[in-house]
């Protein structure tokens, strides 16, 4: 059986809420691990990689910046130049706090690269609310590769009048305004085609609609979702309450 | 343009009702959450991992921006939601590349106040909040920073309704004031949600003012109060080159330009009286927070 798209978003919606609340270091591990071993079960792992690097590189580095070299809170000092003083208690909370966030951001990652865009457009395009955030969801997705490759092609169009991107922050912004002005020019015209287009069939309608796209969905998959929506929100108020209570 | 249609049933009173206090309820969700987060400054912040503070900042700045979301999106012209997936590309390529960078900037938020700047304040809010989410897809971790967009996407279209943009000099201070609250408004999120910052060059800046003993949350702050400010300067000054640099015809074919006189030049076009341009006039978050 197919797994529906609402019901992994729903899946890996809980699993990041459950860290977040739970905040211990062996489930952030666990929980990273299991997002690591489910995208590479699904084969998502080589594209998926290289985007949760670019992400949680910098964040790690920062956190270690920030609470490495100086934790005024701390009490053990490891080493100390100057200004800067390398604390454990520094060290650990960068760790655990880094972990927790790569646990979130492995696991939303996991689900968003093994989504199929267009099952989940059709799992929400009923009318209303949910029709117009699926437009807009497929249509950055879709749009993405395309206005880069039109921004490359202007760039080359301009190149190839003699624009050459000399050193200098004036020359960098003249160079900038050269190919933005074109692009986001041709992008709004674009839109307005596009939207008389939409209009003329009935985007902005609200009566029934037809979808030619099938989801197949379960009474069983309806039921999990409920059930992993209100764990989510079990744990948030579990955590909420223990604070509310030991302050 | 695709403004009230004329095929179409006008929605009911009962549901424009009922829209407005989604959007009021949207904005009291951010503010209650940003009063409760400030005057409570969580002492678990750096006593552990402070999950109950960021449980309390995501729930309730996510729970606003979905809100408005819900309350904005129907009621936009279908002219203004083609566009809103083109400025979230432009946020996302921009912003990709400089947030990777060793520039203490993000401008991530071009497309969301281009869009502000043609369609009106709740097109920004809804963009700035869209913007987030959708990206969350690529990058999970700006996710909790949709109700700073959405509160961005206000504001540049509140500066534009009231003629910042047509003074030129005029459009970085109106970058200015709006880096500074929406700086003080995302520091939070980056204190409690990740105990620091998502670049290494505003990790270092954190970094200095925390080793001269602020707490973590004033020295975020006080880092967000540096780039924002002239991030949204820069943001604001290349949106008003690009306005500029659109011609007429692309820029007045938006109702709420034409209606509000957002460009300088020879207003006095005979439609910017015309009473049947009622778009993009619900006003968003920006005034009760």
């Amino acid at each position: 059986m197919r797994i529906h798209p609402l019901t992994g978003l729903a899946a890996a919606g809980s699993a990041a809420v459950i860290t977040t609340a739970a905040a211990s270091l062996p489930l952030s591990v666990a929980v990273s691990a299991a997002a690591l071993a489910l995208s590479v079960a699904a084969g998502t792992a080589r594209r998926m990689l290289p985007a949760a690097a670019a992400v949680l590189l910098p964040l790690g580095l920062s956190l270690l910046i920030v609470h490495g070299l100086s934790f005024p809170e701390g009490l053990t000092v490891l080493a100390q130049w100057g200004p800067v003083r390398v604390t454990a208690e520094g060290l650990s909370f960068a760790l655990e706090r880094a972990a927790q966030v790569s646990a979130v951001v492995l696991i939303l990652l996991a689900c968003s690269f093994s989504l199929s865009v267009p099952d989940l457009v059709a799992a929400l395009s009923a009318r209303g609310i949910r029709g117009r955030f699926g437009f807009v969801l497929a249509s950055t997705l879709t749009l993405l590769p395309a206005i880069a490759a039109r921004a490359e092609r202007i760039r080359q169009a301009q190149e190839s009048r003699g624009l050459v991107i000399r050193r200098g922050i004036l020359h960098r912004a003249a160079a900038f305004r050269l190919q933005a002005v074109p692009l986001v020019l041709s992008l709004v015209e674009d839109a307005g085609t596009r939207a008389a287009a939409l209009e003329a069939r009935g985007f902005s309608s609200t009566g029934p609609r037809t979808s030619y796209r099938i989801v197949p969905d379960s009474p069983g998959q309806r039921f999990l979702r409920l059930v992993l929506v209100l764990a989510g929100v079990a744990a948030v108020a579990v955590r909420l309450w223990h604070y509310a209570g030991g302050s | 343009m695709s403004s009230p249609s004329l095929t179409l049933p006008s929605p009911a009173p009962a549901a424009v009702r009922r829209r407005r206090l989604l959007e009021i309820l949207g904005a009291l969700a951010i503010a209650a959450t940003y009063v409760y987060l400030v005057l409570n400054q969580p002492a678990d912040i750096t006593g552990g991992p402070g999950s109950a503070a960021a449980l309390v900042a995501l729930s309730g700045f996510l729970a606003g921006a979905v809100l408005l979301i819900v309350a904005v999106l129907p009621t936009l012209p279908a002219s203004t939601v083609v566009l809103i997936p083109v400025a979230l590309v432009l946020n996302i390529v921009l912003g990709q590349f400089v947030g990777s960078t060793l520039v203490p900037f993000y401008l991530d938020a071009i497309g969301t106040v281009l869009i502000a700047v043609l369609a009106g304040p709740a097109a920004g809010a809804a963009t700035g909040a869209l913007s987030s989410i959708v990206w969350s897809f690529f990058n999970p971790t700006v996710l909790p920073f949709a109700a700073g967009a959405a509160l961005i996407g206000c504001l540049a279209g509140l500066a534009a309704r009231y003629g910042l943009f047509r003074r030129f000099y005029l459009a970085p201070v109106a970058g200015f004031a709006t880096g500074i609250i929406g700086g003080v408004v995302s520091a939070p999120v980056a204190a409690f949600v990740f105990g620091g910052t998502s670049g290494v060059a505003t990790g270092a800046i954190v970094s200095a003012f925390r080793s001269m003993g602020d707490t973590l949350l004033a020295a975020i702050t006080k880092q967000a109060l540096i780039s924002d400010l002239m991030d949204k300067a820069i943001v604001f000054t290349v949106v008003a080159v690009l306005v500029y640099a659109l011609p007429r015809r692309a820029s007045r074919q938006f109702p709420f330009v034409r209606r509000h006189r957002v460009l300088a030049g020879k207003a006095a076009a005979p439609e910017a009286t015309r009473p049947d341009a009622t778009d993009a006039t619900v006003q968003g978050p920006g005034q009760a927070s």
